[in-house]
């Protein structure tokens, strides 16, 4: 007798190994033959998972076309199958198969056009990017104000590509035929993704604002981001970049280095 | 296991206006997917229920999660989900369970409910419905995970039947007495998919009536209405749970041969795919109605 494991791993591997061999003397064979009934599973199985992640990355469908989309999305999903009952997981692992898979090939900004669609995916389910009260900065005395450290806001996501990505997926927004031409050397883009109150912003950054950014987000102190952001453009106007990077709740949980988040 | 009534409702800072989950006779409902919700919340449609797949909901900070709060102010509203995989011999994703357990607190919904299928093994999920075996060691499976679901939710839960296109020779019972028996051991309610009933009863060869016949009538708390399609594969007819197109003929039927079993229990039209005007759903559950009611006066 079969164990209820057992027959699941089988049909598991009927329908995602296309290997039906070990399930089908257990299925009844009156009527429709066997492989039929499985084909109709199996059907589902990659009809759904490719409509699932076509509307998790429209623009990629509609740069690469649907035939292309149905071919990466098969492969795409023998690679990384859903792993969850929730269907709007599929997409994490995408941006990294392109990026895998277009690497040295004239399609490699695929991979970040991707990232984007996936950033603003995510930022959608996030929490609103609301600024800090500034009052929360007066318990710090200003020669304190190098060792300040701050949280990159979990609404809030930077990303960086040497494309311009973010004309990319403006111009991709609406099903209206694109007769614009986008220069692929006409980047780099440093974006900050924002959970505004309805909806998510894309942000352009310059390069010192991003730098500050993105070195605040892995931890560093307010001081070190300085230098890092000066490194990235000696223009670089930290009360403007501090000002506009607090007014969009980009930072968060203020404090002196070596304290936790309060 | 007796699992009891609907739990008093939880209320802390909800809207005074809520419309309540005490026990009422609901018409007809439909299902409600993100397209309708700017609809609803503008035109206030004439339905006094809605339901959602829940998976669509989990996350607390989704502006479609906030919507169906604005909507839930003025609708009761049930959870489907379709994503927790109660038979499989996977571990139950707790996590999703958890999601699941802050909807239903946050919503306070008329119904939760699952499937009697599975979607996973080894990690890799199919997001399909599978049918399962009918053995002892599969119900004391399906048992097992409904208890554990209804105890972790404090709540009963309904199982609905799904359609299938295959059967497994290992089946010990036909699917009704396993339903039967889930429930006897379980205290779950039944969602009866008239659709799905329909479905696997064409494409396995038996009555509905016998399954109707065969699960217990005061389990059945909820019942769904959806579209099928019929393909051609070689000789063979097959039925296709499309849940995309109009109630059949044979469906309002089988749903009036229901009726007779079960003590109305509300409606609910489910349309998911090529998902029309909020108008024709209506347009379904009224008919919904209007059969119930006609029934009713014939009975009288």
């Amino acid at each position: 007798m079969l164990s209820l494991r057992e027959l699941q791993r089988y049909f598991g591997a009927a329908l995602f190994d296309s290997a039906p061999q070990a399930i089908m003397p257990w299925i009844c064979s009156d009527g429709l033959d066997v492989e039929s009934r499985i084909c109709l599973y199996r059907n589902n199985l990659l009809q759904g998972f490719r409509k699932a992640l076509a509307l998790e990355f429209p623009v990629i469908q509609r740069l690469v076309g649907g035939d292309y989309f149905d071919q990466l999305a098969l492969v795409f999903q023998g690679n990384y199958p859903s792993r969850s009952g929730n269907l709007h997981h599929i997409g994490e692992p995408f941006p990294q198969f392109l990026s895998g898979l277009l690497a040295g090939t004239g399609y490699s900004y695929l991979a970040d056009v991707a990232a984007l669609e996936w950033a603003h995916l995510i930022a959608m389910g996030a929490p609103e990017a609301r600024p800090f009260d500034p009052k929360a900065l007066l318990k710090f005395s200003s020669d304190s104000f190098p060792e300040l450290c701050f949280t990159l806001h979990p609404g809030c996501r930077l990303l960086r590509s040497p494309y311009p990505v973010l004309r990319i997926w403006q111009v991709n927004q609406s099903e209206a035929e694109v007769t614009e031409i986008i220069d692929l050397d006409s980047g780099p883009d440093r974006i900050l993704v924002r959970r505004g109150a309805d909806d998510v912003e894309l942000h352009r950054l310059l390069p010192g604002e991003f730098a500050l950014l993105l070195v605040l987000a892995n931890g560093a102190t307010l001081g070190n981001a300085y230098d890092a952001a000066c490194g990235a453009d000696p223009r670089f106007n930290a009360g403007e970049a501090l000002c506009r990077a607090v007014a969009l709740g980009a930072l968060t949980q203020p404090r002196v280095s070596r304290q936790s988040p309060s | 296991m007796s699992v009891g009534t609907l739990p008093t409702p939880h209320l802390p800072g909800s809207p005074a206006a809520r419309p309540s989950t005490a026990r009422q006779r609901l018409r007809a409902g439909v299902g409600l997917r993100a397209l309708h919700h700017l609809k609803v919340l503008e035109t206030h449609p004439p339905v006094e229920w809605l339901e959602v797949h829940s998976e669509n909901y989990f996350g607390q900070h989704s502006s479609q999660r906030r919507s169906l709060e604005k909507i839930r102010a003025h609708y009761l509203l049930s959870l489907h989900g379709v994503g927790l995989s109660l038979g499989s011999t996977d571990p139950l994703r707790l996590e999703h369970l958890s999601e699941l357990a802050d909807l239903v607190c946050d919503l306070e919904p008329v119904f939760v409910s699952e499937h009697l299928s599975w979607s996973s093994i080894d990690g890799r999920f199919t997001n399909d419905l599978l049918p399962l075996p009918y053995t002892e060691e599969a119900l004391h499976h399906m048992v097992s995970r409904v208890s554990q679901v209804q105890e972790f939710l404090k709540r009963r839960i309904l199982i609905e039947n799904v359609s299938s296109y295959l059967q497994f020779s290992c089946s010990q019972v036909p699917e009704w007495e396993f339903l039967a028996a889930l429930v006897h051991r379980s205290g779950c309610g039944i969602l009866l998919d008239v659709n799905n009933l329909y479905v696997s009863a064409v494409n396995h060869g038996f009555d509905g009536c016998t399954y109707l016949e065969g699960i217990p009538p005061n389990a059945v708390q909820e019942v769904h209405l959806a579209g099928h399609v019929s393909h051609r594969i070689g000789q063979h007819s097959i039925r296709i749970d499309s849940h995309g197109t109009q109630v059949s003929e044979a469906v309002w039927n089988l749903y009036r041969a229901a009726l007779q079993y079960f003590a109305s229990p509300p409606a609910l039209i489910e349309w998911d795919t090529d998902i029309p005007a909020l108008e024709v759903l209506i347009a379904e559950a009224e008919k919904a109605d209007r059969v119930a009611e006609a029934l009713h006066a014939l009975a009288a």
